[in-house]
């Protein structure tokens, strides 16, 4: 029986590391690549040996799909290539692979500044890393090899996220990597047909929350900025290269414009012009409004964010600064942050997750005294707020997808046990599908029921139209054919069409029965009683007494014999053809009863 | 552990108890876990838990709570485990009967938790780390944990079942290594209890007939052999032999690939190493009977062994060449052409996996060249490595594969529509032909090689990879070529070559793919490094639109191009092969001279790539003394510096920090030679040379970048920037030029951080606002006494000290672990879920 087999060796019952092998028909896929900023060591990335110990990585996975450019999905992807071998395909959209070596190269940086490790990918292997990429186009399919076959659907979420359908034969999955069913200021909502695939991989991070509105959020932030600004204060978010930095700088920009405020906005490292250049290239995928408006105006050429300079930091009077990196754990952020903290008027936002060590990570958890290097304490007197931003599908959207998607069956990962447990009650009463949940190195094979397409003849068509069988999507009905494989296609033909195309010749099959009558009159006499009683009997065929003393009624043939032991019984020879096998039959049965007895 | 962290734990113990709170974090009970083995592994571990009696009342309290969460359940049996691994803390732990409500069937076991498999594998690390002495061997024994490790094995959990079966090899090799005397056989009741018990389970485990414990079996015993090669396994195996040989035997064949690691594993074990051992008939028999996909692996590691049967590795040589004697005898080969074996060799099996489907033809390709080109290098072991049949197969396969093959039977034809246009097999085929050029070759054959190498660069349908291999596999076989050449230049073929090769790679520079064009000019780069001043190459190059079209691409618009760019530029511009002069001034409008394109890359291009590029090549000119830039060197590091120090890339910075060290090293290094030859000049004229040496620095502003970048808020940057000074102030104690006069000077020595270093650069930037004139957005020292001042005020070493720390020494720390633990608790719940 065919089987779709699923194991996450990330993401598995966790959010972070996401790494799903499908394996379906036969194909091997590796979902996303991603590593785990939590950890220094061997923990930050998955356990690959998995995939080791059947053999070459190369031989046995057909390709890497990669969702979106977030380093949870693809920051693997260089040591996986570079480093443990894998020498495949990798698809991931155009935006994805555009912004991908960047935050690759950041997050490298950020890794060798810190520890100073030697022992990761370099710049050169990410480079060589992303030369092995196929870039695909939304709705685009692409032949993998011949019989594998994957599309990308749009995923909000980030520029360039991707939900994908894998195909093989009749057999899909849909994985959706992370999305979003609302959508935000700069990206749509992610959408995807009714494609009915046998699986459905999808994220469930929110799979518990209906998440307030964005607006409430941006409302909040906003408020937040200005209040601090107004009172001469300086604001520090702290951010990561691109994604979320650009959404929020859109917000302020849009703000600034509408309170016509003065105060200046920096973004650090040169970044603006570089998502800008991303976003213009890729403005298809960003949502309707910036798209309508991008002939007016681009939303990305912002007139109030300018570059910053360190010496800026020391500059007195209010001001926003964007800087790298997020989790204000080294760099610019850091050290503006050191300049700032002291200072109740100022205030750092923190618009995303810190990995437990970090400076974010202690003043999130509410430490106010921060032990520095050469034990100097740093009192942080700055205000600290959180605000998420993250652009996930909650619960409902979660369900919508289901509904869209018309899944066989669903399968959860990245989000926690408790909550994916929730979501799967909910989804298989709602759905009536089975909905899994494997924790990382599980296994989930499901059963498929592979549907096998085959072609039929024009001719047999109007045939069977003509028969009243109108073709109905919704209802099977039964045709009668020829099945002709050939070239490994499946076609129903007309037996007559068969034979022709297959250069063969009609066997007439017959089948031939004896039945015995007691009957001492002549054969000929016999034959008459026969003609008369089946005359009687089937009114609707054509019945006829043939002059060579033997019955036909339609194909079928009845003669009588006498018996040569017994002359008190006459033997009726019934010989019919494969067509009217189901009247041959019934004759027989009637002849067996017996015939009516005679007038005397 | 030190007092802080003493004073912390009981707070965190209770925390981890409390089933109201919550761990927001995922990653902190994994650190504290290693921190605990730290901990145990440099003092007593038993005196950690009397001094900190919250330890042991958390691994008691956890149990005893019924809705507890599974990661502080796994995480309590790990620690358990890990204090139980020293003999004393166990005891102390079973006094208190710790250790079996932990382990034993009565507990986690009996609970729903179980079906965690996190819980399961806390579990098995809890007693993978116990089991260090015997007591625990015995213990486990007692309370049963043997049987569940056994069930374990089966685990729906891949990881589970991985570590179950990793335990019982640590368990069984810990009790044989603990008993004195090595046993006679299985049967033998010196063998420990534990272990024959691990061993009947592996014996039934193999009689079963069922795949899955037959391969459960086999992996333990290829762990065993790769890991343990005491006498003992022989033993073992002794026992396991005929086992493993029925299996040889079923029909079909079960488990096929945990068989061929086990062989492997034990070839490679110097205990079975002999050629005595009855391994060497198991391996044969299975390279008769495994499938060729299956067989290739074994066949690889066989040939890779030092010693082994002749006979083997014949056969397993044949092995893996019968995929590409069946291609090469598929296609119409030229007159005289060497065949790869002899033709009686039953290949039947082969053709029928090649023409099946395209995905086992490629497959059983692709595992065969690779597994060649593995073995290319150790060919000398190989005394019949035919090199020049190889090189004809795999010429044939990628004739195959883009349909230039002429089919010499049916099958051919069947295999040339399977081929055409395969990625996957050009990709495996391009790399082995690639180290296929280490060796000689017939000369007929490198014609052929060279033909469809441009064959494979000329065609429009290669994929941006296939290409990138057909450049890689180019570049070495005219490496190769020259190497072959007597002659100081090229030989006809190779210039034959590259006459054909030029306008290709034109063609290529201009492909609409990034990745094709930076392949392209990687190639180029390579090719001009190690061929640059080879008359015939330089012609050939010249003739072509190859420089300006590189050029060109400085101005690409995907970034990782303009980078390689910029750097196959920089090698052209040092060998004299660029038509476009360095010269740091605009010669004329129309050009621009190629260090102003340089150089405004370097201030303006958005991507680090590029901008790294340049710093780079400017560094290597520098260096390497390139004439145009030794003209004026001064306004050439005067200008570069000034840009770079604007840079926002710490990396650029960094490499700055290079150009600038080679500069002073340049300028420098001249004074204090310590070579015994070299000509003695007065300490006067040192002195005066030296003084103004630093003026000359002072002048290009080499100073105020090290300066600045002293304070640089990346610690690459600063790092890199103290080294340089400590080598300058090294050199200039040398010629004391740093004694100081005054009192003054003495009481500052050394004493300054880098935040006085700050106040004191901004004050050189106020004086030079003052003045008129002066560039005020720059900082500008005002001679050598002022460096001289720095260099004694900053103390250097220290800050060197504080800068090798990485920057994330402090949170690593256990008290920050520790701190983070609680200030969390409750707080991050909302913001853990959001995930990046």
């Amino acid at each position: 029986m065919p089987e779709i087999k699923v194991t996450p060796l990330g993401a598995g019952q966790d959010v972070g590391r996401s790494c799903i092998l499908v394996s379906i028909a036969g194909k091997n896929v590796m979902l996303d690549c991603g590593m785990h900023m939590g950890y220094n060591d061997d923990r930050r990335f998955p356990d690959f040996s998995y995939i080791t110990q059947n053999g070459r990585l190369t031989d046995f996975l057909d390709c890497v799909i990669i969702s979106h450019f977030h380093l949870d999905h693809c920051g693997a992807l260089p040591y996986f290539s570079e480093m443990v071998g894998y020498d495949g395909p990798i698809y991931m959209t155009h935006p994805t692979k555009a912004i991908c070596p960047i935050l690759l190269e950041d997050y490298r940086k950020i890794t060798v500044d810190k520890k100073g490790e030697t022992n990761f990918f370099t710049s050169q292997m990410i480079k060589d890393c992303m030369k092995k990429v196929v870039a695909v186009h939304l709705h685009q399919t692409v032949q993998v090899d011949d019989e594998l076959e994957i599309k990308a659907y749009y995923a909000g979420h980030v520029l360039g996220a991707a939900m994908f359908q894998i195909k093989v034969g009749s057999e899909s999955a849909v994985y959706t990597g992370d999305y979003n069913m609302t959508p935000d200021r700069h990206l749509g909502a992610a959408w995807i047909d009714k494609c009915r695939p046998n699986l459905l991989i999808t994220e469930s991070t929110y799979a518990t929350t209906i998440r307030d509105s964005k607006r409430c959020r941006e409302r909040d932030f906003l408020k937040k900025v200005h209040e601090t600004v107004e009172r001469g204060g300086k604001v520090l978010i702290p951010v990561f290269a691109l994604g979320r930095a650009q959404e929020l700088c859109i917000l302020l920009e849009t703000f600034w414009e509408r309170m016509n405020l003065k105060a200046p906005i920096y973004f650090s490292t040169g970044l603006t012009e570089k998502a800008n250049h991303y976003y213009k290239l890729f403005i298809t995928w960003t949502n309707q409004k910036i798209r309508k408006t991008f002939v007016q105006r681009n939303m990305f050429e912002f007139k109030h964010i300018k570059a910053f300079d360190r010496a800026f930091a020391d500059n007195p009077g209010p001001m926003v600064v964007f800087a790298t990196p997020g989790m204000l754990h080294a760099g610019q952020s850091l050290q503006i942050f050191r300049k700032w903290a002291g200072n109740e008027k100022n205030m750092v936002i923190m618009p995303g997750y810190c990995v437990q060590g970090t400076v974010g990570h202690k003043i999130l958890s509410g430490q106010r005294k921060l032990e520095m290097e050469g034990r100097q304490i740093l009192e942080v007197k700055m205000q600290v707020e959180y605000m998420s931003f993250s652009a996930h599908a909650d619960a409902k959207g979660i369900m919508q997808l289901v509904r869209q998607a018309e899944p066989d069956n669903v399968l959860l990962v990245h989000g926690e046990a408790k909550k994916m447990e929730f979501l799967k009650q909910k989804i298989e009463q709602e759905f009536h599908v089975n909905c899994y949940m494997p924790a990382n190195g599980e296994t989930v094979t499901l059963l498929t029921h592979p549907n096998i397409p085959v072609g039929i003849s024009l001719g047999l068509l109007k045939r069977e139209m003509a028969l009243g069988l109108l073709p109905d999507a919704k209802k099977p009905k039964l045709m009668h054919g020829t099945l002709i494989m050939k070239d490994n296609n499946f076609r129903l033909v007309s037996s007559e069409q068969a034979l022709k195309e297959l250069g063969l010749a009609e066997h007439q099959l017959r089948f031939t029965c004896r039945v015995h009558i007691h009957d001492t009159r002549k054969e000929q006499e016999t034959v008459l009683r026969v003609y008369s009683h089946l005359k009687s009997v089937l009114k609707a065929h054509s019945v006829q007494h043939l002059p060579d003393g033997s019955v036909m009624v339609e194909s079928i043939l009845i003669q009588a014999t006498a018996h040569s032991e017994d002359p008190g019984t006459k033997v009726l020879l019934v010989s019919w053809t494969y067509q009217d096998e189901e009247l041959g039959s019934y004759l027989t049965s009637l002849l067996k009863k017996g015939l009516p007895q005679a007038p005397s | 552990m030190d007092i802080e962290c003493s004073r912390l734990l009981p707070s965190v113990c209770a925390v981890l108890i409390d089933p109201k709170q919550f761990v927001a974090d995922d990653t902190c009970l994994e650190k504290l876990l290693d921190w605990f083995k730290t901990v145990t592994e440099a003092e007593s571990s038993l005196l950690v838990l009397q001094e900190n009696p919250c330890l042991t009342e958390l691994l008691f309290h956890v149990l005893k709570l019924q809705d507890v969460s599974s990661s502080i359940l796994s995480f309590t049996l790990r620690l358990a485990g890990i204090f139980a691994a020293h003999e004393n803390s166990f005891q102390y732990l079973q006094q208190g009967e710790v250790l079996l409500s932990l382990f034993s069937e009565a507990g986690p076991l009996s609970r729903p938790a179980w079906e965690d498999p996190s819980v399961r594998s806390g579990w098995i690390q809890g007693v993978g780390s116990m089991v260090q002495h015997e007591r625990a061997v015995q213990f486990l024994c007692d309370c049963g944990a043997i049987d569940v490790i056994f069930s374990l094995q089966g685990d729906h959990s891949l990881f589970v079942a991985s570590a179950a079966s990793q335990l019982l090899v640590h368990i069984l090799g810990f009790t044989m290594r603990s008993r004195r005397a090595s046993p006679l056989n299985t049967q033998d009741c010196d063998w420990p209890i534990c272990a024959q018990m691990i061993v009947e389970h592996i014996e039934e485990s193999l009689r079963s007939g069922t795949v899955p414990q037959i391969t459960q079996a086999l992996n333990v015993l290829t762990t065993l052999f790769g890991r343990c090669h005491d006498l003992w396994t022989e033993v073992l195996w002794m026992q396991m032999n005929p086992l493993v040989g029925s299996l040889l035997e079923k029909e079909p064949l079960l488990a096929a690939h945990s068989l061929v690691d086990l062989l492997l594993s034990m070839a490679r074990s110097p205990v079975f190493s002999h050629l005595e051992c009855d391994l060497w008939t198991l391996s044969t028999q299975a390279l008769n009977r495994l499938s060729p996909t299956q067989a290739g692996p074994l066949a690889l590691g066989i040939l890779n062994l030092k010693d082994c049967p002749q006979t083997l590795r014949t056969q397993a040589f044949i092995i893996l060449l019968q995929p590409l004697a069946c291609v090469l005898r598929a296609a119409c080969q030229p007159y005289g052409s060497p065949g790869l074996l002899d033709e009686s060799v039953n290949d039947s099996v082969i053709t029928d996996i090649l023409l099946s489907s395209k995905s086992s033809c490629a497959g059983l390709l692709c595992q065969t060249l690779a597994h060649l080109e593995e073995l290319q290098p150790l060919n000398h072991l190989l005394v019949d490595w035919p090199h020049a049949p190889l090189l004809s197969a795999v010429i044939t396969v990628l004739q195959f594969c883009n349909g230039l093959a002429t089919p010499a039977s049916s099958f051919g034809d069947r295999l040339c529509n399977i081929l055409i246009g395969c990625f996957r097999v050009q990709r495996s085929a391009l790399d082995f032909l690639g180290t296929l050029s280490q060796g000689a070759s017939p000369s007929e054959l490198v014609r052929r090689v060279v033909e469809i190498l441009l064959v494979y660069l000329r065609s429009p349908d290669s994929s941006p990879t296939v290409l990138k291999k057909a450049f890689q596999a180019t570049l070495k076989w005219l490496l190769s070529l020259s190497k072959t050449s007597t002659s100081s230049d090229l030989c006809p073929q190779t210039q034959h070559f590259l006459r054909d090769l030029f306008p290709i790679l034109q063609k290529r520079l201009c492909s609409p793919r990034w990745e094709v064009r930076d392949s392209a000019l990687e190639f180029l780069t390579h090719l001009t490094k190690h061929w640059g001043g080879r008359a015939g190459f330089r012609q050939a190059l010249l003739s072509s639109e190859v420089p300006e079209l590189a050029e060109d691409l400085l101005r690409d618009p995907e970034s990782y191009v303009r980078a390689s760019a910029v750097t196959a530029m920089g090698q052209l511009s040092s060998r004299g092969l660029c038509s476009n002069p360095i010269g740091t001034e605009s010669k004329n409008d129309e050009k621009k001279s190629l260090f102003l394109e340089l150089l405004e890359i370097l201030s303006t291009d958005s991507e680090g790539f590029p901008r790294r590029a340049v710093i780079q090549v400017f560094t290597e000119w520098l260096r390497e003394g390139h004439t145009d830039v030794s003209k004026d060197k001064e306004q050439f590091v005067t200008k570069v510096l000034q840009v770079v120090s604007c840079d926002l890339d710490w990396e650029v910075r960094v490499q700055g920090l290079e150009l600038a060290l080679v500069f002073l090293v340049q300028t420098l290094g001249q004074y204090g030679t310590e070579c015994p030859y070299a000509v003695e000049i007065s300490s006067v004229t040192q002195s005066t040379l030296l003084t103004e040496s630093l003026q000359m620095l002072c002048r290009v502003k080499l100073f105020e970048f090290i300066f600045s970048a002293l304070c640089d808020c990346d610690r690459p940057v600063a790092r890199k920037s103290c080294d340089i000074l400590l080598y300058l102030k090294a050199k200039l104690v040398h010629h004391g030029s740093l004694q100081g006069s005054g009192e003054a000077c003495t009481a500052s020595l050394g004493t300054h951080s880098t935040a006085w270093l700050e106040t004191t650069l901004r004050k050189w930037k106020a004086r030079d606002q003052g003045q008129p004139g002066g560039d005020t957005d720059r900082i500008d020292c005002q001679g050598p006494d002022d460096v001289l001042e720095v260099l004694r005020s900053v103390d250097l070493e220290e800050l060197q000290g504080t800068l090798a720390k990485s920057s994330d020494h402090i949170e690593k720390s256990p008290q920050s672990l520790l701190q983070d633990m609680l200030a969390t608790v409750g707080i991050l719940e909302e913001n853990e879920a959001d995930c990046y």
